[in-house]
Parts: structure tokens; C-alpha cells; sequence
């Protein structure tokens, strides 16, 4: 790097800068790209005023408009009483061609193969091409089949709250500090660190007061995490501090759409930003069961796992608890 | 879930890995990430209309407000634009990364100087 450069990667650089001072510089620059936009073409801010959207509210105008264009979707395609006119899982499942990979192995006697291909098979039959929001029959048609292919319990929709999406971009994330004074190495191993550990704490703070108070459930927690978008949830700010003590640590179940590698996980943070183009993240003993040591983002489904009692354990899906009977007669049914 | 149509362009590794590091509560992350998603916004904005005919231009603002997230504009822009919209605006959001890690080195040089 040549002398003149920007320096920004160096840590002590990093250290220097806080949140306030980047807020400062970041809106100088809005005010800029605002300003210029108006002095450029004033009859854009005329127009848009004129419809009630301001620039800045781009975002939640998209979100609004999609929210709404599914919910109106939903209606007209099945009204109200859509839940008895719902297709049921068996009778969508023979609309779509399992693979002959899938059927071989499942005649081969290997559940655990012949499940992940028949999720995998499904998925590339069944989802869109890009994510996006899933309609309701949708949701309900994939919390079924991998319910039955799992054998865990899944919902999209759990006592009430509903995320965003389920059908979104997973991304990777860094560990994050269980307790004052956490340090890297106390995290897996050399793999599991190479991640390294985020500086900021998660969005529900440390996970134990001390490294004393810090329990296995908690080490689990914090091992097996994931990251949702709470922040956009429309009544996140409106429904506090409820919703905050109903996302922390639930569990979700996150199924890697291209291979059918599902992982049980515990939210414990709040993002991506959504520019970033992920809806969701996982720790990293959560994105290398799912993809590998180098899988850094994919598209991936996220269920909440209905586990009133408390049941069902973090960490990979254990496909070897499927039975093969179970598979083949969801298939022949 | 939020989408706009020209999201497929943004790609801010660098700032995000900046972000990261810092430590900072989540309220705080997000207010920054929102300043930058309205900078982007407003600068991908001026540069389509300043390349789209101006005759075009309260269509384009129809669609965008009808559908903000459809890939259709894109096509819409494709069609009336000369210039490739697909290199404009990668450069353009590229464009907009750098002047604010600048902006960010600028801050800490000044720091420093005092």
C-alpha cells in the first residue's frame, strides 16, 4: 500500500473511530447528496412531496407496498377462509418432481441423504429463484415438509410474531462476548475463531454478568446464534419491551435452501443492515454447518421452532432421527 | 422485507466491515446504516435522472412509486438510457463507498494532526 493511501484498515485507525464522529461525516454527506439531488432536478422533490414519499423514506415505501401486495395477493388467490381451501403438503408435494438421486437413495435405505435431497429437490422445485417474502400457503406448505423431513417442529408464524421473511440471504458473522473480559480463544476452535469476535455486543448485551454465571445453555447460545432483521419489523419500536424478550434466544430452525443442511439456532443479535442485501446471519459454527468453512452468504429458509417445553437441542439437525418410513409413505401418499 | 430495485448493485463490504468494528449499540449501527442507505438513495436517484431524457422523467417517478422494487425499472431504464446502467450504477454506489471511507480516514488524520 503506498504511503499516500487511505489507511483505513489499520486497527488503530478503527479504534479512533466512534459512532458519533461517523454520524457527524455521514450526515454532511446526506445533506450533500440531498441538496444536490434538489438543485439538479427540483421537480423530482415536487413530485414525490405531491404523493406524500420522501426520498429517505424509499425503503419503508418498498416494504409498505410489498407487505401489502402479498397481503392483497394472499386474499384474492384464497380469502379468508383460506385455510380449509390450503392445499395440504402431500397434495402440493406430488406436484413437484423429486429428483431420481433422491428416490435412489431413499430405496438405498439412506434416510439421512434421501431427506436432505427430497428438501433440496423440493426447494429448487418449489422457490423462487430470488428471495423474497413467501406467501401464506407457501409458508405452510414448506413448514410441513420440513417438520416431516426433520422430525422437529417448525412454524413461519409463532404465537403471533412473524418475521419479515423466511425465505432470505444468510451472511456470516463474528462470535460475540459472552461475558466482560471474553476472549477469543475461549471460543471452539482455531477454525471456529478464525471469524474473530465482534467488537460490540450483541443486541441483548452480554450473555452471563460473569465468566462464572456463564452456564453450558449459555455457551450453546452463543455457539449456535443467529441474526435477525427485528430492527424492521413494523411494530418492533411500538411493541417493546415484549418483543424484545419474545426474540431473545428463540430458536430458529435454518435450513440452507441448496443442500437441505438445517442447523437449530438461537437469535442473539438484531441486523444485517438491509442494504447489505442478507436478511439474516449465522454465527460461525452455524454458516459451517451449513455451507462449510468458506460459506459466507446463501439463501437460506428461517422457521421458528415450536418448542414450548424446551425439547429440542441447538445445533445441526440430526437427520438420522428421521424414519425411513415416514419419508417414503410423503412421497407416496 | 425491503427491496429496491437497484439493491442488486449495492455492494459495501468495506463500510460494513468498518461498521463492525466499531463499538457501538445497535440503535447507533442502524441510524448510521440508514444514513447510508438514503445517501445511496439520493445519489443513485440524481445519477439516473441526469442520464435519463427529461421527457421520461415523471414516468420513471410513477414506477418508482407504484413499485419501487421491481426489476422492471431497470428494464424501463435499460430502454431509455444510453449509457450501461448496469457499470453506472455499480460505479456510482462503488463510488459513493470510497468518498465516505474518506471521509472516515479524514476524521481520524485530523484527530491525529491535533
Amino acid at each position: 500500500m503506498s504511503k499516500t493511501a487511505p489507511n483505513y484498515k489499520t486497527n488503530k485507525t478503527k479504534s479512533q473511530l466512534t459512532a458519533e464522529s461517523i454520524r457527524q461525516k455521514l450526515k454532511l454527506k446526506h445533506l450533500e447528496a440531498a441538496n444536490a439531488l434538489k438543485n439538479a432536478h427540483p421537480h423530482v422533490q415536487k413530485f414525490l412531496e405531491e404523493k406524500g414519499l420522501g426520498i429517505d423514506k424509499l425503503r419503508q415505501h418498498s416494504a409498505k407496498i410489498l407487505g401489502t401486495g402479498i397481503l392483497a395477493s394472499g386474499i384474492l388467490l384464497h380469502p379468508p377462509l383460506s385455510v380449509d381451501i390450503l392445499p395440504s403438503s402431500e397434495e402440493l408435494f406430488k406436484n413437484f418432481s423429486i429428483s431420481e438421486k433422491a428416490k435412489e437413495k431413499l430405496y438405498e435405505g439412506s434416510a439421512i441423504a434421501g431427506a436432505k435431497e427430497m428438501l433440496t429437490s423440493t426447494f429448487s422445485s418449489f422457490l423462487p429463484q430470488t428471495v423474497r417474502p413467501l406467501y401464506r400457503n407457501e409458508e405452510k406448505f414448506l413448514e410441513n415438509i420440513v417438520t416431516n423431513l426433520t422430525g422437529v417442529k417448525v412454524k413461519a408464524t409463532l404465537e403471533g410474531e412473524h418475521l419479515n421473511t423466511i425465505y432470505g440471504r444468510i451472511g456470516a458473522e463474528q462470535h460475540l462476548r459472552r461475558y466482560p473480559g471474553d476472549t477469543l480463544t475461549q471460543h471452539g476452535d482455531s477454525e471456529d475463531q478464525a471469524e474473530g469476535m465482534a467488537p460490540g455486543l450483541g443486541a441483548w448485551g452480554y450473555f452471563a454478568p460473569d465468566s462464572t454465571s456463564l452456564t453450558d445453555d449459555l455457551v450453546e447460545t452463543e455457539k449456535w446464534y443467529a441474526v435477525v432483521q427485528t430492527l424492521y419489523l413494523s411494530d418492533w419500536n411500538t411493541r417493546q419491551p415484549y418483543l424484545k424478550n419474545w426474540y431473545k434466544y428463540r430458536k430458529v430452525m435454518i435450513v440452507n435452501t441448496e443442500n437441505g443442511n438445517a442447523v437449530v439456532a438461537a437469535i442473539a443479535d438484531s441486523g444485517p443492515a438491509a442494504w447489505t442485501g442478507k436478511h439474516y446471519g449465522g454465527s460461525p459454527e452455524v454458516m459451517d454447518h451449513l455451507g462449510g468453512s468458506r460459506y459466507k452468504k446463501g439463501p437460506v429458509l428461517v422457521f421458528f421452532v415450536d418448542d414450548p417445553t424446551n425439547e429440542v437441542p441447538l445445533g445441526p439437525v440430526d437427520y438420522e432421527s428421521v424414519s425411513l418410513d415416514k419419508l417414503v409413505s410423503l412421497e407416496y401418499e | 422485507m425491503s427491496k429496491l430495485f437497484f439493491d442488486k448493485y449495492i455492494s459495501l463490504s468495506k463500510l460494513e466491515k468498518t461498521f463492525s468494528q466499531l463499538e457501538a449499540t445497535l440503535e447507533e449501527k442502524h441510524e448510521l446504516w440508514q444514513l447510508v442507505d438514503e445517501i445511496i438513495h439520493h445519489r443513485v436517484l440524481n445519477c439516473i435522472l441526469t442520464e435519463l431524457p427529461k421527457k421520461n422523467h415523471e414516468e420513471f417517478l410513477v414506477k418508482l412509486h407504484s413499485a419501487p422494487h421491481s426489476e422492471d425499472l431497470l428494464v424501463y431504464l435499460k430502454e431509455k438510457i444510453v449509457k450501461d446502467i448496469d457499470t453506472f450504477l455499480s460505479m456510482e454506489i462503488k463510488s459513493i463507498e470510497n468518498e465516505i471511507l474518506k471521509d472516515l480516514v479524514g476524521t481520524k488524520k485530523s484527530k491525529h494532526e491535533k
